[in-house]
């Protein structure tokens, strides 16, 4: 009896030591048939339809800025960011307004998806050949289901580009 | 916990930086005379009793000690007067203060930025000491009092003040206070006679000798050799009659002596030397400034605040990050209260009740606005004392006879202007000072000039901006020199001879420039005036130079004023709305198509009042879509920014709108927005945003 109990004891605390391991949560979005997941820890707001004032003299994928209860937050389109096609949203667009380092930045997005639960231990590094513009890592939720990791620290970090 | 020290240790750094400057101020105030008041040697003495009480409860042992000794010797000074001090010790006074009051600064700054400070201030102290000795060792020649008197074997002092005593009138009272007044302060008896009245308000029994000094003026020699006398009958009444003593003016010492021939012991068990540093002046000194010390440490700035000036009304501070919540919650309801005002939900709708409040409300909202915005302006004063003091040392280290000129110092101006032009304006006074000013007066008077060079610093308002100008007449700057300097270093962009001068003196502003051959401690090595250009303009100002070589340079900032709330006209191209501020409109004008003409490359220019003015298409320019491409079809405003003027064409005006300005949002930063014409946005009343323009920079864009 005493036996069994300690096996049980045993199994539980295994179960609950696994729960301990280290769970990130992601949001995953589309743009142009890709699966991006930005981390929630950046994520404060989902937007939808919102009017965006156009800034001259800016890069393409700078859409404008918008009015977020009083403050001023800029928007970037991740299609034109990666190079894609650009299509005209009109008032059906869906914005993630991130805040990285800080700075406070909106992304266009055709799509939100869901969020997921994924252990860090999930995510593999984007293989050398083929690098690119603002994913730092993929991440396995689960067979058949990859999905790239947004860089946010890129992604503010523009210095000078184009 | 944290926040408790936190908080003690920033009002003991705020007090003691402002007690400081005040320090600095009366210094400079004094050495122009030549002399320290008596008020400024109370003053001094207040300070520096404060800053010592704080830094010994903060434990901040160098600058207890400092201020301690600073204490004694004015103290001292305090007592005896500065007429105590021979003129040659005073310039050395001025400069051990100046020196004192630079190792209190370091001190301080290291408190601030949390390094250890100096064990041992030992060499500042022996200065100070050592001053001190020199000018009470030169008052000590006089007949009265001696240490000595103490020294010498028993017998004689016995015997000598027995012989004093000789003079000291047949009074059976067990205490005498013997008086004597300054050499050569003259009518002795009168100001005998005085001391009496006030002692006789202490409603104590005691006589005085000689005692016909009311009438008989031959007494006034009598006091002058031997000495005022008070006989005092109880113990308790000498310190009441030394507290009177000591208020009155021109004493120069007095001595208690028990009365020998009462006791025969030794008398004089105390005599009451001029030594600040003796034991029974300490007791006084304590006693002066338990009397002094009503407040604890911990709330010295009332204290600081009552003694200070007349000009200073009283004054609250107040955290920064408070008022500025404020200030963005008021911008906040001047955008709310548009947004109510000019709701879609009433619009149309006949409401005259309504209406008269709304323009109520709007009429207050405006003046709390006023008021926020003005809380945060503070006169450039401040700044402008500080030059006192840079100008001051420069002029002995260089030798050179300078005069600083200080115009408009009330101007106001927000604070983080005030902050942010400190260091620039330092940098161009030290310019000034260091290359303009001639190197000996032969030189100036060989030209012409007054031998003492003039530098004057000015701050004037002008409706939008504040101006600040540093004026010198020095030697002026050379532009073949400039030109050559730049030529060498690399920093022409096009050939020599297509510079005009004005380019050439802002050639100066470059990074990495500099005329001089060799690296001063102030200057030369070319890191300062694009650091002024930077800081300057970071607060949305502009920096100029302007020269005439022989006659003199002025360096001229402009900083715009207010930068949260700006009265501005919006106006329509295509979808877009962009406002531009009023201040920069001069007209707007419908004109037709024969009014334009064409320069010869082909740019548009139109007439307005006797002078034509180039037209920039913000559609063009900004590439945006609209229907409105025809002259005819738009209108056309006339704007002007610092020294350019042109028109701008736009689709249509909207109205005028007062708006709450907020800056782009940093990100946008690195793609250079500000230099294309846009410098900032604003939220408008149905939620939209709007662009502002920054007429000089669309300008400078459309150049290219």
């Amino acid at each position: 009896m005493a036996e069994e109990t300690k096996n049980i004891i045993d199994a539980d605390l295994d179960e609950a030591v696994e729960v301990e391991v280290e769970k990130e949560r992601f949001l995953t979005f589309h743009s142009d048939e890709l699966t991006f997941a930005v981390n929630t820890k950046y994520v404060i707001e989902i937007l939808t339809n919102h009017a965006i004032t156009t800034l001259p003299m800016v890069p393409d994928y700078i859409k404008g800025i918008i009015n977020m209860r009083g403050q001023i937050i800029p928007i970037v389109d991740i299609r034109s960011r990666l190079g894609k096609m650009p299509i005209d949203y009109g008032d059906n667009n869906c914005i993630i307004v991130l805040e990285i380092d800080s700075i406070s930045l909106g992304i266009l997005v055709d799509s939100v998806s869901q969020v997921v639960d994924s252990e860090l231990s999930k995510i593999s590094p984007v293989p050398v050949n083929k690098q690119q513009e603002l994913v730092n890592g993929m991440i396995s939720l689960d067979a058949n289901n990859v999905v790239l990791l947004l860089d946010c620290e890129q992604l503010v970090n523009e210095q000078m580009m184009m | 916990m944290d926040n408790g020290t936190d908080s003690m240790l920033d009002m003991y750094l705020f007090e003691t930086n402002s007690l400081m400057e005040q320090l600095d101020e009366l210094l400079i105030e004094a050495e122009k005379v030549e002399e320290f008041s008596t008020d400024d040697v109370n003053e001094i003495f207040r300070i520096m009793h404060t800053i010592k009480g704080s830094s010994a409860m903060m434990e901040f042992g160098s600058l207890n000690q400092i201020a301690h000794h600073i204490e004694d010797l004015f103290f001292y000074i305090r007592e005896n007067g500065m007429d105590a001090i021979a003129p040659e010790l005073k310039k050395s006074l001025f400069n051990l203060m100046f020196k004192s009051t630079d190792m209190l600064r370091s001190e301080i700054e290291k408190v601030e930025n949390n390094e250890p400070l100096l064990e041992n201030v030992d060499n500042i102290v022996g200065e100070i000491n050592s001053f001190l000795n020199k000018i009470s060792d030169a008052k000590d020649t006089s007949p009265a009092s001696q240490p000595e008197t103490a020294a010498t074997p028993e017998t004689p002092s016995v015997a000598e003040l027995n012989m004093e005593l000789a003079h000291c009138p047949d009074d059976d009272a067990p205490f005498f206070i013997k008086l004597l007044f300054e050499e050569g302060c003259g009518m002795e008896n009168l100001r005998a006679f005085m001391l009496i009245t006030s002692m006789q308000d202490l409603n104590i029994d005691f006589r005085f000798y000689p005692v016909d000094i009311e009438t008989n003026s031959d007494t006034c020699q009598d006091i002058v050799d031997h000495g005022f006398f008070l006989a005092v009958d109880q113990e308790e009444h000498i310190e009441k009659m030394i507290h009177v003593i000591t208020d009155a003016s021109h004493i120069q010492s007095y001595e208690v002596i028990e009365n020998a021939r009462l006791k025969k012991e030794e008398a004089a068990a105390e005599p009451q030397t001029q030594q600040p540093e003796a034991p029974a002046q300490t007791a006084e000194v304590s006693a002066a400034s338990d009397s002094a010390n009503e407040s604890a440490p911990a709330k010295p700035a009332a204290n600081a605040r009552a003694h200070s000036g007349p000009v200073k009304q009283s004054l609250i501070s107040v955290n920064l990050s408070k008022l500025d919540a404020l200030v963005a919650i008021v911008g906040e309801i001047v955008i709310t209260e548009s947004m109510v005002t000019s709701s879609p939900d009433i619009q149309g709708l006949k409401l005259d009740n309504f209406m008269k409040s709304t323009r109520q409300l709007r009429k207050l909202t405006k003046d709390l606005q006023d008021i926020a915005m003005s809380l945060r302006m503070v006169p450039v004063s401040g700044v402008f004392q500080k030059m006192n003091r840079i100008v001051r040392d420069m002029k002995q280290k260089l030798n050179k006879d300078v005069r600083l000129t200080i115009i408009g110092e009330d101007t106001e101006v927000d604070k983080s202007i005030v902050d942010n032009i400190g260091d620039p304006i330092m940098h161009i006074v030290r310019n000034s000072m260091d290359h303009g000013v001639e190197d000996s007066p032969e030189e100036r008077i060989a030209a012409g000039k007054d031998p003492q060079a003039e530098i004057i610093l000015s701050a004037t308002h002008t409706g939008s901006e504040v101006i600040i100008k540093v004026e010198d007449d020095g030697r002026g700057m050379d532009p073949q020199a400039i030109l050559a300097k730049a030529a060498r270093n690399g920093l022409l962009t096009k050939p020599e001879s297509e510079y005009t001068k004005k380019e050439i003196l802002s050639l100066l502003l470059l990074p990495g420039f500099s005329t001089n051959e060799e690296v001063t401690e102030y200057s030369g090595r070319g890191v300062g005036m694009d650091v002024v250009k930077r800081n300057v303009e970071s607060v949305g100002g502009t920096v100029t130079i302007s020269s005439e070589l022989g006659q003199g340079s002025c360096t001229t900032l402009k900083i715009p004023l207010t930068m949260a709330i700006v009265d501005g006209m919006e106006i329509a191209v295509g979808n877009s709305i962009f406002t531009v501020p009023i201040a920069n409109i001069r007209q707007s004008i419908k004109v037709s198509n024969e009014d334009v003409v064409y320069d010869a490359e082909g740019n548009e220019i139109v007439k307005c009042l006797d002078e034509f003015y180039p037209i920039i298409r913000v559609h063009q320019l900004y590439n945006i879509d609209t229907e409105i491409t025809s002259i005819e079809d738009g209108i056309l405003i006339w704007v002007e920014a610092s020294d350019t003027s042109y028109c701008l064409f736009v689709d249509e005006l909207l109205g005028e709108q007062q708006v709450v300005v907020k800056p782009l949002p940093s990100y946008l930063n690195s793609f250079n927005i500000k230099n294309s014409g846009i410098s900032g946005c604003t939220i408008m009343g149905d939620g939209n945003i709007s662009i502002i323009l920054d007429i000089l920079k669309l300008y400078e864009m459309a150049q290219y």
